[in-house]
């Protein structure tokens, strides 16, 4: 394994270096293609000035906020329409409207509603990091077998306690799966968000650089977007790993 | 009331339809008594399991009565404990707390139950494995796990739907002795369903054979207990057997 890691450093650095000879030879303009020489230098900038930093805790924030709530509104309604199934038929194609409908397409109606800055980004993420949440939420709530609910009402279990020590444990692993889904969609829906309605953050900063035809910023902005996605990412691996600590593998029914 | 005249349980003229499917249970009688072990054998789809749910509470008759120390069958008694086809653990939890479960969904769990529990596991040969999680445990070891959760309650009955039926044939014969024990031990009322023919034979002390929704014949079962590995080489055991595996053709053919 440790010898594959090294090869793909070596791939890493053999790509990044074709990439500053391929630029330097061909002379092509900074504005068009930056080195990656020049961008490391834009980015090690950024970050020593602090001007990155501001932009970066505001993404963070937006990212996180409404991946939050979108998750818990998301968890809390699959639940519901789990359980509830006239619910479920009832207000489905609602929901399945709302998520067909581009969510992108929606912010300029939240900027009317929620103004420029953070709130219409978090309504935006949150209502994208929603959608997962309830469908696996939805799935995972039937993944335990007929012979277990068989178990728990021969126990005379309560509805509540299937709910809480059967269902939603046997669902935990597809549920964290849409968290999963969740964490990089909400990273998507902040920056693009801001790209929209935003007056600070990853995604304006952007548009700002846009406006400046500064390439190498973009590139550097983008680095930070990727490492930022990772780690959120990451998080949820751990927390995944974590909260499924006592599954073993093996086959169970 | 006398429960000695009493049939522990008590299945008259029961009848089930899963929707509008023809019936898989017709007009079937099945008087079990206190302290009995009853088998139930059939083929696929002959109703075995549905007959077996209907005594459990878990479907409630189209026709008939069921009833249970005599009195009417509504819903999952606490009498009765029910084995499943799979072992049917939690996998987030621990083999203690598997077999813990029946308590603790319905009181606080004491130092006593957890005594009782450890004592249940070691009784059925896995006492090691306590703190284990199911995807840990083989096969057998999980059975056995289901079956010390089964029995943690001690209910006066036991209900089986083919429990061993995916255990390879050594470690079944160990747990159709450790099950004979503990039955006899507490004197449960078992009824146990089964494809096996030899195991039917083995394990009761009545077999009824069941053929497309109904108890084609039952016999009983005259072998001497303790019952061990030897008379599954007796002649007598085989020639039963036989009886009932020719039976089970001519039921077949008669409704064929």
């Amino acid at each position: 394994m440790s010898g594959m890691r090294l090869i793909s450093v070596l791939l890493f650095v053999l790509l990044m270096l074709a990439w500053e000879v391929g630029v330097r030879l061909s002379g092509a303009s900074a504005m068009v293609f930056p080195a990656p020489m020049a961008i490391a230098a834009t980015l090690w900038d950024g970050l020593v000035t602090g001007f990155l930093w501001p932009h970066i805790w505001v993404t963070a924030a937006e990212t996180l906020a409404g991946f939050a709530l979108g998750c818990v509104i998301g968890f809390a309604a699959g639940v519901l329409l789990a359980e509830v199934e006239v619910l479920r038929r009832l207000v489905w194609p609602y929901v399945l409207a709302s998520q067909v409908v581009p969510k992108l397409a929606l912010g300029p109606i939240f900027i009317i509603w929620f103004g420029f800055g953070m709130t219409s980004t978090i309504v935006i993420t949150a209502l994208i990091c929603f959608f997962p949440l309830l469908e696996n939420t939805l799935t995972g709530l039937a993944a335990a077998t007929p012979e277990k609910r068989d178990l728990f009402r021969m126990l005379r279990a309560s509805r509540m306690q299937t709910l809480l020590r059967l269902k939603i444990p046997s669902g935990l692993p597809v549920i964290l799966a849409g968290v999963r889904v969740a964490i990089v969609l909400a990273l998507v829906g902040a920056v693009v968000g801001e790209f929209i309605g935003g007056d600070a953050g990853l995604g304006a900063s952007i548009i700002a650089a846009q406006g400046m035809m500064d390439s190498t910023l973009m590139f550097a902005l983008f680095i930070v977007i990727t490492l930022m996605g990772m780690a959120f990412y990451h998080c949820t691996v751990v927390l995944e790993r974590w909260l499924l600590r006592g599954w073993h593998k093996g086959d169970t029914q | 009331m006398s429960t000695d005249a009493q049939p522990f349980l008590d299945l008259d003229g029961v009848a089930y339809a899963y929707g509008d499917d023809p019936p898989t249970v017709t007009g079937v009688d099945l008087r079990v008594p206190a302290g009995a072990f009853h088998c139930l054998v059939g083929r696929s789809g002959s109703g075995k399991t549905t007959l077996l749910k209907l005594a459990a509470g878990l479907l409630r008759p189209g026709a008939g009565a069921a009833r249970i120390q005599g009195a009417p069958i509504d819903g999952p008694a606490p009498a009765v404990g029910f084995v499943f086809q799979t072992p049917s653990l939690l996998e987030w939890r621990t083999v203690l707390d598997n077999v813990l479960l029946p308590i603790s969904l319905k009181r606080q769990v004491t130092a006593a139950d957890r005594a009782a529990a450890h004592a249940a596991l070691e009784r059925i040969g896995i006492g090691g494995h306590a703190q284990r999680y199911p995807g840990q445990l083989s096969g057998g070891q999980q059975s056995r796990t289901a079956l010390a959760r089964a029995l943690i309650t001690e209910p006066p009955a036991l209900l089986m739907d083919e429990p061993f039926a995916a255990l390879d044939a050594i470690t079944r014969e160990g747990l159709q002795d450790d099950l004979l024990r503990l039955a006899e031990d507490r004197r449960t009322t078992v009824l146990f369903v089964t494809h096996d023919i030899a195991e039917a034979v083995y394990l009761g002390d009545h077999v009824s054979v069941m053929e497309r929704g109904r108890i084609a014949f039952d016999m009983p079962v005259a072998l001497d207990r303790p019952r061990a590995v030897d008379i599954r080489y007796d002649p007598g055991f085989n020639a039963l057997c036989r009886d009932i595996r020719r039976q089970m053709a001519a039921a077949s053919r008669m409704a064929a």
